[in-house]
């Protein structure tokens, strides 16, 4: 359980090569053991340049693919996983754990204690998810808190010391690399015994535990016979628990108010101690009942010094918070569109912000608009092809609000108009974006009495709730959309 | 030279970094691991650019010192450098241990002969254990810190080494109950364990009181360079007990050794003592412990894993990557002994719901997504190795893992695989109140050929839909109601967007027969029934290349004819000429001569009108199979070979004679005196079957008549043939070497040619009698030949010797036909026509026992000494 090599490459499309490995660590021991587990089967580890060159074409970022290429557009070349075999000089370079996260590429190869010919399962290589780990870890480290170039480069200058420290043999130690870095500044405290790994010293100060829950919702409207809309909310608890000891033990309980929404497919953070079977078994595969287990859910915990994610859940609220139908047609030169929206009564009619984006894809510019709208005001963003109807905080007493209007577009051309597969012909889709502070639409919150702290003094403690929107479509009813498998349980 | 400044430093690296190798060959290669360990003592480089130093030989230690001796000197250094460091706080202990460790252990440096090796381990051993190791060398605010270093290190060692720590079990056990750093020690001892297992049992030994045992690491040392041996530097892979990771590896297996009453308390104790505290660890290190002791514990009696259920419980309800897939690994290790049916649900429940919540990353949902169709279930049912959908994934549970248009193209796939599985269990499942997967995956691949099709769309949406068909069909042959709309909607996507035929043609080439034969039937269609003019005729062409056959020949003729008129640049006329290529493969004969002829005049290029007069010329003159062979894929040239160059080959191959070695042998039969000419009797023998045989003589110096081929149809090993008739023409009447050639065709359609070896016609191959006189007439009729002889022609008297068999013997054997006049056992006359015109007359009297004397004469005096010679050879040649 190792790796034998480990990368950070910027993809930069436009340039010559279309990308600069940024960072590269090898790990010779562990390259030692590919070479006699591997047998015949060993291609070793190969220099920066070529790894580029060929990852870059195995994951189709070379700007080139106007031609067909046997090696990659093969229809026999599937990939399943984010795990490749590079061909690098005659030879395949397998297993490469890669993949592209805001323009930036992580990638390293584990070692694989057998031979490669044939091809051991990947489930069987225990290197691959500390690979995954591993990766997840410097991406962490890379975008917590990080807001420009600048501050990315300094991160970046840090990674070598920082995986002496978290990775110094291929081994992975930890994959909070921001342990390493405080275990570094802070390497003079002398650590009592029985200090957990992942928790580098202890906090001095005034105690104090923060929980916030974020939900957010997403959602398919179609308005159509015999397709479902369907709606989910995913929630995220995180906490950060300033407090004195060791191992100072709490208990966040999250309670719903009667007529909330259960949680369910809960997963939780590995500092958690025990879990209740019923959190365990609560699932959105099975139909739902009334018998469901609504709570408390009850997580008895260690915590770690950083801010963490608790857990996260899923619900299945019995309405969308805002229910709409989109309508578009083409008349001749033009598209006559009409929205409706309308805003559930039980929700929060307080947003920090409401709009919803129209993109019309695959035409040209908007050259001209004429619209009605009940409430609100509309932006035209007439190169992008956008408009933004800009709803505010507030909905109108009667919760309704409409638009319509029609839309003519100029010529396409292909570089400033978005491309779309998806939304061709009268295929569209509005998307809402809206946030609601102090609010959850399953009503899930945390008691701050419930809080329990096993540590010296009492802390203080604070709660957050907010709802914000992610991926809300309303499809236009009438043209087809693409459905999931879950639209057409009806 | 001094030592180098920090930005000559900074540059010197930056330069090896870019390309190590290319820096190595360079004149700066050769000294940078000396000046790199130099380096490191002076005193004028920051602590900051020694680290990077340190780094860097942490990273390349193969490069800078190649062998094992140079990595010797190098730990050796970097041990002196650490000694020397100043007892102060230092940024570099760290790392130098680091670094001597990776020296040794890469550069294959690390044993008992080695005085590096001797020195880091105890030194290395004493930092783990905290001890004391005088004279300030570690100062108190580093000691914790290098502790966990040390035991780091020791843990890369017993990697590379295992079993090197056997005897240090003890020792480290006795540190994780004190105040010893719990994550480095748990790692090293859960290691140390293991590798300490797997040896101890190969060499069917227990582990006596190793874990017990609490050597002084101030003694003589605890390394166990015996164990090492043993394991004959052989690593222990740490997934064997995955089952398809087994196979082939027969004696892996911990064979079920039984240990000791206390050896397996002081085991069990351990290993609770190793999970009681896993907790502490962070999340990573904890799947390692698990994946290590789960190794350890398997097939290992009275070690029951339940030891593991407490851990599994809390981490059940987790999602982290590393810590359920080791829970799969202990499931496989395991099977039914740790996990109930109802245990096995539930992971697969928890595995199922990580795959897809929307809360983890798309890669995280994918790799779990292969655990779902790999899962190690308790009592599998299919194959092992392939993935599969469990028994206890129904459809209710894949519902939300099932594909969509909305999904990028990895997770479209991967789900694409699982709703196959799906469908290919349809059948048999209870038609429910689900909507049929079956309907949903005709509607998804024909939303996905929708986005193929669409104009100036990026070609990785076709390469999708492609990958996607080939999924299905793979997944689904023999599944007439899913492959019959595929291959309908594929066409439809053709009709709609020609430039896609790469595609189309590299899935002809991959599916089986099942969908490639129907999809080319209803390809051609499509393509024949254009006009065939429109701008997408190069497509066309490359379609209809790989479709074209035998069938619809009209329609495909048509299409070419209207065609040619618009092939007008070098591209589109090779194109037109595959197809014509493969229509001559397919054996097309009737139009396709007109058309070649059609082309061989009006192309434009003069290459392509050569090709149509070769192809013309090749459909004119060459049978079928004949033409099948010469166009076919060539096998003496390279697969990369470009197309042009591989035909050339293919001709070369087929077309031209080849040299090769002979395959039929040629015997001498007895000669028949009968006619007016002699005539040899060949006997042909085949090695391997051969066809139309043609055999060319050629007589040397002209002695005969040019002669005439013989040609057998056929000829079989191990089947009789019959034996060859070769008339000679003698010029004159003398013995000649043939020169026989044989010219054939293989089996595989080849012609060749081969050179046989020579055959020889004696001299009395060539005698024929002289019409045979009336009865008593002989006497009178041998004296007037005898009298006419001279006085142009010669005669002479020879000693014929006489074997056992005497004179009637010799002359039966062999002169009978030639005999006129005979008194046995005495006397004969023998008269014998050498064609074209000599006689050679004999008379054999008075013979006694040993010999008979002969007076010979003959009309041509150069027929005499072939005449002694023949004669004083008949004794030997009996």
């Amino acid at each position: 359980m190792a790796q034998r090599a480990v990368w950070l490459i910027s993809h930069e499309p436009g340039t010559p090569l279309c990308g600069t490995v940024r960072f590269s660590r090898r790990y010779p021991t562990v390259e030692k053991r590919a070479r006699v587990f591997n047998g015949a089967s060993y291609v070793p580890v190969p220099e920066d340049g070529p790894f580029l060159k060929a990852l870059l074409f195995e994951l189709r970022l070379l700007d080139d693919d106007k031609d067909f290429v046997e090696s990659r557009d093969s229809c026999s070349r599937i990939n399943k996983t984010s795990i490749y075999g590079l061909l690098i000089g005659g030879e395949e370079l397998w297993p490469v754990v890669a993949f592209l996260k805001n323009d930036m590429i992580y990638a390293c190869v584990p070692l694989v204690e057998q031979t490669l010919s044939p091809r051991p399962p990947l489930i069987s290589v225990s290197g691959v998810s500390q690979g995954f780990e591993f990766l997840f870890g410097i991406q962490d480290f890379l975008y917590s808190g990080q807001k420009n170039d600048s501050e990315l480069n300094t991160k970046l200058s840090q990674l070598p010391d920082l995986l002496l420290q978290a990775c110094p043999f291929g081994t992975l130690l930890d994959a909070n690399l921001q342990n390493s870095l405080d275990n570094t500044n802070f390497a003079s405290v002398t650590q009592p015994q029985k200090q957990p790994a992942w928790k580098t010293g202890t906090y001095k100060g005034k105690p104090q535990v923060s929980i916030s829950i974020t939900e957010k919702v997403k959602s398919m409207q179609y308005d159509k016979q015999g397709i479902a809309d369907t709606w989910q909310v995913v929630g995220t608890v995180t906490c950060k628990c300033d407090l004195e000891g060791i191992m100072p033990n709490v208990t966040i309980s999250l309670s719903l108010p009667t007529n909330g929404s259960p949680l369910q497919d809960i997963l939780v953070h590995p500092c958690v101690t025990s879990l209740d079977s019923a959190i365990l078994t609560s699932s959105s595969i099975d139909a739902m009942d009334d018998s469901a287990f609504s709570g408390p859910y009850k997580f008895p915990f260690t915590p770690p010094l950083e801010s963490f994610n608790l857990c996260f859940y899923t619900s299945q609220v019995p309405v969308p918070p805002i229910l709409g139908f989109y309508q578009m047609k083409e008349e001749e030169v033009q598209l006559r569109i009409t929205i409706n929206l309308k805003l559930h009564e039980s929700v929060k009619n307080n947003f920090e912000f409401c709009e919803a984006h129209i993109p019309f894809y695959n035409r040209g510019p908007i050259t001209h608009l004429e619209y009605k709208t009940s409430f609100g005001q509309l932006e035209v963003f007439r190169e992008k092809s956008l408009l933004i109807w800009i709803i505010g905080q507030k909905f109108p007493k009667s919760m309704e609000i409409s638009l319509s209007g029609t839309v003519t577009f100029g010529a396409k051309s292909h570089e400033k108009q978005p491309f779309d597969p998806i939304c061709t012909g009268e295929t569209a889709y509005l998307k809402l974006h809206f946030r609601i502070l102090d609010y959850t639409l399953t009503g899930c919150y945390a008691d701050q009495h419930s809080v329990q702290v096993f540590a010296s003094g009492k802390p203080k403690i604070s709660a957050h709730r907010k709802l914000i929107s992610s991926d809300y479509y309303i499809w236009n009813s009438k043209a087809p959309a693409p459905v999931t498998y879950g639209s057409l349980l009806l | 030279m001094g030592p180098l400044s920090r930005d000559a430093w900074a540059q010197r690296l930056g330069a090896f970094r870019a390309s190590p190798s290319a820096f190595m060959a360079g004149p700066e290669g050769e000294d940078l691991g000396r000046d790199l360990l130099s380096d490191l003592r002076s005193e004028k480089l920051s602590e900051q650019t020694k680290v990077s130093l340190l780094a860097l030989s942490m990273e390349y230690p193969a490069q800078l010192w190649p062998d094992a001796s140079a990595a010797e000197v190098a730990a050796t250094s970097l041990l002196d450098t650490l000694v020397l460091l100043p007892p102060r706080p230092s940024a570099l202990r760290r790392p130098l241990l680091l670094a001597a460790t990776t020296a040794l252990a890469a550069g294959g440096a690390l044993g008992p002969t080695s005085g590096a090796s001797c020195r880091l381990l105890p030194l290395l051993l004493g930092l783990a254990a905290g001890s004391d190791l005088g004279r300030g060398f570690v100062p108190a605010s580093e000691q914790r810190p290098l502790q966990a270093t040390a035991c780091e290190c020791l843990r890369e060692l017993e990697s590379c080494k295992p079993g090197l720590l056997g005897g240090s079990l003890g020792l480290l056990r006795g540190l994780l109950g004190q105040e010893g750093p719990v994550q480095p020690l748990s790692l090293l001892l859960a290691l140390a364990l293991r590798n300490t297992l797997v040896l101890q049992s190969r060499v069917g030994a227990g582990l006596g009181g190793l874990l017990t045992d609490k050597v002084s690491p101030t003694g003589g040392g605890p390394w166990d360079w015996t164990l090492v041996e043993e394991g004959d530097g052989r690593l222990q892979p740490q997934a064997p007990s995955w089952p398809a990771a087994e196979e082939g590896e027969g004696e892996r297996s911990l064979t079920a050794r039984e240990h000791s009453p206390e050896e397996a308390r002081e085991l069990r104790a351990a290993v609770i003592q190793l999970l009681d505290t896993s907790y502490l660890l962070t999340p990573v290190a904890q799947a390692q412990l698990l994946w290590l002791l789960g190794w350890a514990l398997r097939g290992l009696q009275g070690q029951p894993p339940a030891l593991f259920k407490p851990q599994l419980v809390r981490l059940l309800g987790t999602a982290q990557l590393t810590l359920l897939h080791a829970m799969l690994a202990l499931k496989a290790a395991f099977g039914e002994a740790l996990f109930t049916a109802q245990d096995e649900a539930l992971l697969l429940r928890r595995l199922t719901l990580a795959a897809q919540h929307p809360a983890l990353p798309p890669p995280t949902h994918l790799f779990y997504l292969h655990c779902v169709l790999s899962f190690p279930e308790n009592w599998p049912l299919g194959p092992e190795g392939e993935e599969a959908a469990p028994l206890l994934l129904g459809p209710q549970l894949c519902r939300g893992l099932l594909p969509s248009l909305l999904h990028d193209p990895m997770a479209l796939l991967a789900r694409l695989h699982l709703l196959c599985l799906l469908c290919a269990e349809e059948e048999e499942e209870e038609k429910g109140q689900l909507p049929s997967p079956r309907h949903y995956l005709e509607e998804l691949l024909a939303g996905l050929r929708q986005r193929a099709a669409l104009d100036g769309g990026p070609r990785a949406l076709a390469t999708l839909c492609f990958q996607a068909s080939y999924l299905v069909a793979c997944c689904l042959a023999g599944q007439p109601t899913v492959l019959t709309p595929l291959i309908h909607g594929l066409a439809q996507l053709y009709q709609a967007r020609p430039m896609l035929a790469p595609h189309f043609v590299d899935l002809l080439d991959q599916v089986d027969s099942e969908l490639r034969e129907p999809l080319k039937v209803v390809l051609r269609q499509v393509v024949v029934s254009r006009p065939g003019r429109d701008e997408a005729l190069c497509w066309h062409l490359q379609m209809l290349a790989k479709v074209a056959d035998g069938d619809a020949q009209s329609a495909t003729l048509n299409f070419l004819q209207a065609a040619a008129a618009h092939c007008t640049n070098w591209d589109l006329q090779q194109g037109l000429l595959r197809v014509c290529r493969a229509l001559l493969r397919a054996g097309v004969r009737g139009g396709l001569v007109d058309l070649l002829q059609v082309l061989a005049r009006q192309l434009e290029d003069p290459d392509g009108r050569d090709h149509a007069r070769l192809y013309y010329i090749l459909l004119a003159h060459l049978a079928a199979p004949k033409l099948g062979v010469a166009l076919g894929p060539s096998l003496a040239a390279p697969a990369l070979a470009s197309s042009l160059v591989a035909e050339n080959q293919g001709f070369v191959a087929a077309l031209m004679v080849q040299e090769a070695p002979a395959l039929v042998r040629l015997s001498l039969g007895s000669h028949r005196v009968k006619g007016p000419l002699p005539v040899l009797k060949l006997q042909p023998e085949a090695l391997e079957p051969i066809y139309s045989l043609e055999l060319r003589f050629r007589v040397e110096g002209q002695l005969y008549a040019p002669l005439e081929a013989v040609h057998v149809p056929c000829l079989c090993p191990g089947r009789p043939a019959r034996p060859l008739l070769l008339p000679l023409q003698p010029r004159c009447p003398a013995p000649a070497r043939l020169d026989v050639h044989a010219l054939y065709t293989t089996s595989t359609g080849l012609t060749c040619h081969a050179h046989l070896p020579p055959l020889f016609v004696n001299f009395a191959d060539l005698f024929l009698p002289f019409p045979q006189p009336p009865e008593g007439a002989g006497l009178g009729f041998f004296e007037e030949l005898w009298d006419s002889c001279l006085p142009e022609g010669a005669e002479s008297r020879v000693w014929c010797p006489l074997g056992p068999q005497g004179l009637e013997g010799l002359v039966s054997r062999h002169l009978e036909p030639f005999v006129v006049v005979a008194q046995p056992p005495t006397s004969y006359c023998v008269a014998i026509h050498l064609p074209p015109d000599s006689k050679l007359l004999l008379r054999l009297e008075a013979a006694l026992a040993d010999g008979v004397p002969v007076a010979l004469r003959t009309d041509d005096w150069a027929v005499l000494p072939l005449a002694g010679d023949y004669l004083r050879g008949l004794a030997a040649a009996v």
